[in-house]
């Protein structure tokens, strides 16, 4: 044991104090949108698109491209396929949202209805207001409901270890939902884990927040649309906090819990933002 | 890999089985599977050629002998084929839904195409009946399908005896998501996302499987340099789960600073994936054809990587291997027999920590081996040491193999480019030994040249029922570690 205990000692501190960097160069971040213009008539990045994340639209002769990255997987093929530069890779773990609209990216400032309705944004019910979050802006308990290819849960689990150290920041993983804050859930929930997942909300006291972690969560992913009902988390619950990414990144889930709690401040959004598609709810 | 397809009739069949998978044969059953509910489709591997054999017997009446009375590895397969076409398996001996559970229509077969015959009666209710044991002073303890951490879904049904477990039941299928339907419905040159999907952190196999499976059907081989980095992918894919699972193992023992070490350096293996690939998951490396490029830059870093990990790990594990403590707590706890894990047709590391020599990267095509395979590492104790000795011998084979690769690689194309159809009535194979063992894509095309029946067997199928052998008998308070152990896979199981 004290073999161990002087190991440790001797390894330093491992933890990384700058908080939510960028990924480092060649890593796959999701994707971005520029203000290159998008060439009239390309398709080729929603030709590769495993999900169909992406449209392109004209306005007045101008291509414009939609790109929704609560249905993005971060492949990076439409970045590789690009040949404007339109669509680029973003290199942010800062991506982390607390509205569904937020995750869709359009070029144009003022995209037409029929782009602005099609996205997918069906609550069931209004979350608790993140308001009440900063409540647990020292501490908050979160309980985790898996439900999907385990990446995310492994993202998650790492995002714990002494590199990121999530409970720095007052993060705590819990093992009921009596005592929890927070619900994290990972996967598109597909029938099988419904029922648990409803009796695991019901079984929290308010207030609580929801957050959606990675793509299947928010969107179904790649199995939306399939005989499971594997379709994410938004017929199900109400949801405060997005984390996209096919897994998030786990300083991109730090930056998901930080702004859960209400303390974005310690990580802002440092992307130039695009103007997104406004709903109407 | 080449697949030879036999037709054969079902008495044929029955003749045939208990044989070539009996005691002491060379086979070992691939996957029972059916392509549109018509036929059952059983995959023979010979690991000692390298060679797979599919056996295609037409069915009548929806229905055959169950193989599961003689050859127990057939059960989870029996009662899967039931769940998704709705073939009948009589005289199984605990014949019930596997992977669908109560919230679909008693009479949905997801994967059946043929239509079920008129007199068709449904012999399985949805409701789904735990095993029972019965007698003075047994209680029940369900635990899950939401666990404690941060863990899959599954349901525990323990039967217990103060704190003895008498019996344990798995229930699974939380997390079936229909990913080899999926398979069959988009086009084929995206399906690599889906097929990776299966299980995230087996991605890179996944992927790897897949690709193997679609360039047999198109008769097609890849370069070298690809060939050369999709293994090494592969290796360092096991080398960050086998680290996440020995810093498990402490975890679960209250070695924390073990389990806080591990968690750093697995960080490590996950930034030599990234520097592969542009992804710590190794997610889109590996397609139909070749894999991304990736610079000689990056490869000489990847180098320097594997060199100072090694330097890393080693203090680790020897802390962890010489703790009196660590070793008194796994040792003869969760033991399983060499002879039970035959009978299961068990694989992986579980299998090689009770003797059984198996390792698919000797045995099948799969990038650079068998030519490049490392020595397959075996214990004899079957318990959690044993299987905790063999991930620490294969943490040091993988990092030699690495190496190995790394300063094989040659220069050249990192893909090739393929025809934009896939052949009519074709069949594919790609078998991959993942971190949890032998992992099988299998796949047919139809008239059309489209994909008709996808499917996939993760290690972890035969291997769940590993646990509830080995922890019979055990305290209730083992189970923890002995399923770490065991580290398997929820959603690669469910699908």
């Amino acid at each position: 044991m004290l073999k161990l205990i002087s190991y440790l000692l001797n390894q330093g501190i491992a933890t990384n104090r700058n908080i939510c960097p960028d990924l480092a160069e060649g890593v796959r971040g999701l994707p971005k949108l520029t203000d290159i213009p998008c060439s009239t008539g390309c398709t080729a990045c929603v030709d590769v698109c495993p999900t169909d994340a992406i449209s392109v639209f004209k306005i007045e002769e101008t291509g414009h491209i939609k790109l929704d990255l609560g249905l993005c997987i971060g492949c990076g093929y439409c970045v590789d396929a690009c040949p404007t530069g339109t669509i680029a890779n973003n290199p942010s773990t800062r991506v982390a949202v607390s509205r569904r609209e937020d995750l869709v990216l359009t070029t144009a400032s003022a995209p037409p209805g029929n782009i602005a309705q099609d996205a997918t944004s069906v609550m069931v019910s209004a979350p608790d207001s993140l308001e009440k979050a900063k409540w647990f802006s020292r501490s908050v308990a979160a309980r985790v409901v898996a439900t999907g290819c385990s990446a995310c849960d492994m993202e998650l689990g790492a995002a714990g270890n002494p590199i990121f150290d999530m409970e720095r920041f007052g993060v705590q993983i819990v093992a009921s939902p009596r005592f929890a804050d927070a619900l994290i859930v990972t996967g598109p929930i597909s029938k099988g884990m419904q029922a648990a997942l409803s009796s695991c909300y019901g079984a929290m006291a308010s207030p609580r927040i929801v957050i959606a972690l990675g793509t299947c969560a928010i969107s179904g992913g790649v199995h939306r649309g399939g005989y499971a009902d594997a379709n994410g988390i938004e017929e199900l619950l109400p949801v405060n906090v997005y984390i996209p990414g096919c897994p998030p990144h786990p300083w991109s889930i730090i930056h998901g819990l930080l702004l859960a709690m209400g303390k974005e401040h310690l990580a802002p959004r440092s992307v130039a933002r695009f103007s997104t598609v406004r709903i109407e709810k | 890999m080449k697949i030879e397809r036999i037709e054969m009739s079902l008495s044929e069949l029955h003749e045939k089985l208990p044989h070539t998978l009996g005691k002491n044969s060379e086979n070992r059953l691939g996957l029972l599977t059916s392509i549109d509910g018509g036929q059952l489709a059983t995959l023979l591997l010979n690991p000692k050629d390298g060679t797979a054999g599919l056996l295609v017997s037409p069915l009548e009446n929806n229905s055959y002998r169950s193989f599961t009375p003689q050859l127990a590895q057939f059960h989870w397969f029996e009662r899967a084929l039931f769940d998704f076409f709705g073939i009948v398996a009589d005289g199984h001996p605990r014949f019930k839904h596997l992977l669908l559970h109560d919230q679909y229509e008693g009479d949905f077969f997801p994967l059946r195409k043929i239509a079920l015959p008129a007199n068709f009666q449904n012999v399985l209710p949805r409701r789904y009946e735990f095993f029972e044991v019965k007698g003075e002073g047994v209680y029940e303890l369900p635990v899950g399908p939401i666990h404690a951490g941060v863990i899959e879904p599954g349901h525990f049904r323990f039967s217990c005896f103060g704190e003895t477990i008498v019996n344990l039941e798995i229930r699974l299928g939380w997390v079936h998501r229909g990913v080899e339907k999926r398979l069959t419905e988009v086009p084929w040159q995206k399906a690599h996302f889906v097929a990776e999907a299966a299980a995230s952190d087996t991605a890179c196999a996944n992927a790897f499987a897949h690709a193997i499976a679609i360039e047999s059907i198109l008769e097609v081989k890849v370069s070298e340099r690809a060939q050369y980095l999709r293994t090494i992918a592969l290796e360092i894919e096991r080398l960050a789960m086998h680290v996440i699972d020995v810093g498990g193992i402490g975890t679960d023992i209250g070695l924390l600073g073990i389990s806080s070490a591990m968690g750093r350096l697995r960080g490590k293996a996950l930034a030599l994936a990234d520097l592969i690939s542009g992804s710590r998951f190794l997610r889109g490396f590996i397609f139909p054809g070749g894999v991304r490029p990736v610079s000689e830059r990056k490869l000489s870093e990847i180098k320097a990587g594997v060199i100072g990990l090694r330097k890393d790990l080693a203090p680790v594990i020897q802390i962890l291997s010489e703790n009196q403590m660590a070793t008194e707590r796994m040792k003869d706890i969760g033991r399983l027999s060499r002879s039970l894990a035959q009978e299961f047709g068990m694989v992986g590391i579980l299998a090689r920590a009770c003797g059984i020599e198996y390792d698919s990267r000797q045995c099948f095509e799969q990038g650079k081996f068998p030519e490049l395979a490392p020595p397959i590492t075996t214990e004899l104790g079957g318990d959690i040491l044993a299987r905790t000795r063999v991930r620490i011998g294969e943490i040091a084979t993988t990092l030699d193999t690495i190496e190995k690769l790394l300063d094989g690689c040659p220069h050249g194309e990192d893909k090739i480019t393929l025809p934009a159809s896939l052949p009519a009535n074709a069949t594919g194979l790609g078998i991959v030994e993942a971190t949890r063992g032998e992992l099988i894509h299998l796949i047919f095309t139809d008239e059309a040249g489209k994909i008709c029946r996808y499917s996939i067997k993760d290690p972890s199928f035969e291997n769940w029922t590993a646990i509830s052998i080995a922890i019979r008998e055990n305290l209730i308070a083992d189970f923890p570690l002995c399923n770490k152990s065991m580290a398997l896979s929820y959603s690669g199981n469910d699908l």
